[in-house]
Parts: structure tokens; C-alpha cells; sequence
């Protein structure tokens, strides 16, 4: 028999927090579930835009950490 | 996560014998996880900067005084530090009212249109802004959730015991963030990946 799903099931799935067992029962409930396809559509659609709108932070930081970081190694070889 | 040549631990090890070069690659490989991290937090670019900085030079001391715990790992380890100090500043913000000029509005406002004009020249048609923004916009427990499983990669049992709530609340509230953000990329014609792949 195949086992109903809700969102918070894909939720986790999408997020790799459902167990091998489990995540093989929602791949087969999909394929013959539109419904439980779409909301894995979308659930996934939106976690991809997520990891996309990742902001990078200026060249002048990172070049202020790394210059942070040499400054020490310089004082510790002294 | 991505899967990465040499493991962050490997990178750690390097660096403590004195490698830059690893430093360099750990920096460069998870500068801008930690750094939207505190940005959807303290929601100020420039305070975002300082507290990235303050970060990574915390993590530098405590590797090269070999204080680093061997056992965890690097990118949780360094998102806590974040995370930690994000919230401490936004703590600090809200004990200070923000400044209100002789017409009502706030200094802060000001400074945002002057940052606005700019941004709006340069990258206007940019979605990850906009999709920020949505973000920014979401209610505070949404969006706390949604930073600590998406950008701190914390579980859900993770993030009920940090916030003393049920694993059933913080999967609501990351349903929610979710479905309200998909209804507003709808509404802004933030188009999302209609593909279906595999996990």
C-alpha cells in the first residue's frame, strides 16, 4: 500500500532529512501522485531560487581577513 | 552541500600548519554561505560586512591558538560563530530606537533611499535582490527557521532545540516561509526551476 504524504514529508525529503526507507516510498508515491509531484516542484523550485539569492560579500573584506590572518603568521614567526 | 576536492578539515589541518592557501580556499569556499547568513539577519549590508569580518577573525584566533575542536565541523562551527553574533548585534539595535529627523522619518530610511537609487541603477532587474528582499520580509520566526535549515544547514531537531520549540512547530514554520515565498516569486515573476530532478 502506499503511504500518504504531506508537505512537511517533502519538506524533509527535499532537505535530505528523510531516511532511506522513507525517501523511497515518497519517490514511488510520486510517480503516481500529481499532486505529491507538484508540491515536490515546487518545494525544490524554491530551495534552488534559495541557493541562488546567495550574497557574496565585497573583495575588500575578504582581502581584510586574509591580510588578518597573514598579519599573524608573520608575528608568530618573529 | 557541495562535495569539495580537499574536506574542510583537511583545509583546517593545512592551515594550522601554517598553509594561507588553505585558508584562502576555506574562506573563498564558504564566504558568502556566512555572509547571507548574517545579512538575512542583521538586513544591513554594511554591519553584514563588519560582522563577517568579526567572524572569520574569530575563527582564525581560535584555530592558530589551537582552541579549534577537531571533532566538529568547520562550516557549522563558523555559522554558530555568525549566527551568534548576528543576533547579538540585532539584539543590541533593537535597545536603540532609531533616530527619527525633524519630518518623522528615520536617518536609517534616508540612508536606505540614497542606497536604493544606487542599487536600483545598477542591478534593478536583479531577482536575487529581490528575492532577498522577500525574505527579508517574511515574519521573524519564518525567516529564522528558513536561515537555520537552508543557510546554517541545521536539522530540524537542530533547530527545535536551539529555539525551544517543537520539531513539528520549526517544519511548520519552514512550510510556511516556503509557500510564502513561492506566492510572492509568483506575484514578482520570480520564475523558479520548473524541473523535476532528483535529489
Amino acid at each position: 500500500m502506499i503511504r500518504t504524504f504531506t508537505q512537511d514529508d517533502v519538506i524533509r525529503y527535499v532537505y535530505h532529512e528523510t531516511s532511506e526507507e522513507e525517501s523511497q516510498e515518497i519517490e514511488k508515491a510520486m510517480l503516481c501522485d500529481a499532486e505529491l509531484q507538484i508540491m515536490y516542484k515546487e518545494i525544490s523550485g524554491v530551495k534552488n531560487r534559495l541557493d541562488e539569492a546567495q550574497k557574496a560579500p565585497s573583495d575588500m573584506v575578504i582581502n581584510n581577513i586574509l591580510n588578518f590572518s597573514k598579519s599573524l603568521n608573520l608575528l608568530s614567526k618573529k | 552541500m557541495e562535495k569539495y576536492k580537499i574536506s574542510d578539515s583537511k583545509l583546517v589541518s593545512l592551515y594550522k600548519l601554517g598553509s594561507e592557501e588553505a585558508f584562502e580556499q576555506l574562506l573563498n569556499r564558504h564566504k558568502s554561505r556566512v555572509f547571507t547568513t548574517i545579512y538575512l539577519i542583521v538586513k544591513d549590508n554594511y554591519v553584514a560586512e563588519d560582522l563577517l569580518q568579526e567572524t572569520f577573525i574569530k575563527a582564525i584566533r581560535t584555530i592558530k591558538e589551537g582552541r579549534y575542536n577537531e571533532e566538529g565541523k568547520f562550516l557549522p562551527w563558523i555559522l554558530r560563530i555568525a549566527h551568534n553574533l548576528a543576533i547579538d548585534n540585532f539584539r543590541k539595535e533593537k535597545r536603540y530606537p532609531t533616530v527619527v529627523l525633524e519630518d518623522g522619518s528615520s536617518v536609517f530610511n534616508t540612508l536606505q533611499f540614497a542606497e536604493d537609487s544606487i542599487e536600483s541603477a545598477q542591478i534593478k532587474q536583479d531577482t536575487h535582490v529581490k528575492l532577498r528582499q522577500l525574505i527579508d520580509e517574511l515574519p521573524d520566526a519564518q525567516r529564522e527557521v528558513l536561515v537555520m535549515r537552508h543557510y546554517m544547514d541545521m536539522s530540524f531537531q537542530e533547530i527545535s532545540e536551539n529555539t525551544g520549540v517543537s520539531i513539528n512547530t520549526a517544519l511548520g514554520r519552514m512550510r510556511y516561509a516556503l509557500i510564502n515565498l513561492r506566492k510572492k516569486m509568483k506575484q514578482y515573476n520570480i520564475a523558479y526551476d520548473q524541473n523535476i530532478y532528483p535529489r
